[in-house]
């Protein structure tokens, strides 16, 4: 029992994202397929429906195995108020940049938070 | 004044509190885009070994057709994260998953994989410790947004008690 706790403690790191993005993180040895067949990443091409990688963010931000969810910043867009919905710390959603897409500080969700905490009307009294 | 309003810090206390909370998270947002800079770096990078990888092997050698699907057997993650605390502070941690069903990533690409593929796995096992200490800093970012909400409530029900 304590051996079966030992090998199975820490959290998954699950990635949702273009091809490179997906196949480059799980040859960092992210990548699980768990018991039930449920694997913890998902790779979005310009055919996958914004429906089903909505569903799949929902589904990650579920389950307990998981600490942290990696999507491309380009693909966090179309799913915006999902992720603007998401406010537990854990599991850490982080907008990641992709070869195609630099990083945009200006859309990233919790920056933009973040921000809107310095209103000028709020600091200065 | 009596003893129990001594314990209540004053407003300018709560400010001061509130400006030094501020700075800490103008840090931290510049921290976060450093690490998100580091990250996309690695990517970039990382994808040119896989571009160079596929140019070698083929078009579809290096493609996600090769990735295990839900029909495949089940394996467990070989690098997962772990939560600790530190100095009062929750943090991650990157840590190796040393059970057995774990896999090498580099066998759903073929036997003898090119240089550039053992490169491009390099650069991304790097690129999740980039990932974890970004994530860390924007824990802090988030908890630090909810210390300044309730110094902001604080300070305005001083006011109205004053007022």
């Amino acid at each position: 029992m304590a051996m079966h706790a030992l090998a199975n403690r820490g959290k998954l790191i699950s990635v949702i994202g273009d091809e490179d993005t997906c196949v480059g993180f799980l040859l960092g040895g992210i990548g699980e397929i768990n018991k039930n067949r449920h694997p913890n990443f998902m790779v979005v091409d310009k055919n996958t429906p914004v429906s089903e990688i909505e569903e799949c963010f929902k589904r990650f931000v579920k389950r307990d195995d998981i600490d942290i969810i990696l999507i491309n910043q380009n693909i966090a867009e179309l799913i915006r108020h999902a992720i603007d919905a998401h406010h537990a710390p854990v599991p850490a959603v982080l907008e990641i940049p992709s070869k195609d897409h630099p990083y945009d500080a200006s859309k990233d969700s919790i920056l933009r938070r973040a921000k809107g905490m310095f209103n000028p009307e709020d600091l200065v009294r | 004044m009596t003893a129990q309003n001594e314990d209540v810090p004053s407003e300018a206390v709560a400010c001061e509190l509130l400006d030094k909370i501020i700075v800490k998270q103008l840090h931290l947002m510049e921290e976060k885009m450093r690490c998100e800079l580091n990250i996309e770096s690695n990517i970039k990078n990382g994808s040119i070994h896989l571009a160079k990888s596929r140019y070698i092997m083929g078009q579809s050698s290096v493609s996600t057709t090769r990735l295990p699907t839900e029909s495949s057997s089940d394996f467990s993650a070989s690098t997962k994260c772990e939560t600790i605390e530190e100095d009062g502070l929750k943090v991650m941690k990157v840590i190796e998953n040393d059970a057995e069903d774990t896999v090498n990533p580099l066998r759903w690409f073929g036997v003898l994989v090119p240089q550039n593929m053992h490169k491009a796995k390099s650069i991304f096992q790097n690129t999740i410790n980039y990932v974890v200490e970004c994530v860390n800093v924007q824990m802090q970012l988030q908890t630090n947004l909810k210390l300044i909400e309730m110094l902001k409530q604080y300070i305005n029900s001083e006011k109205v008690t004053a007022a």
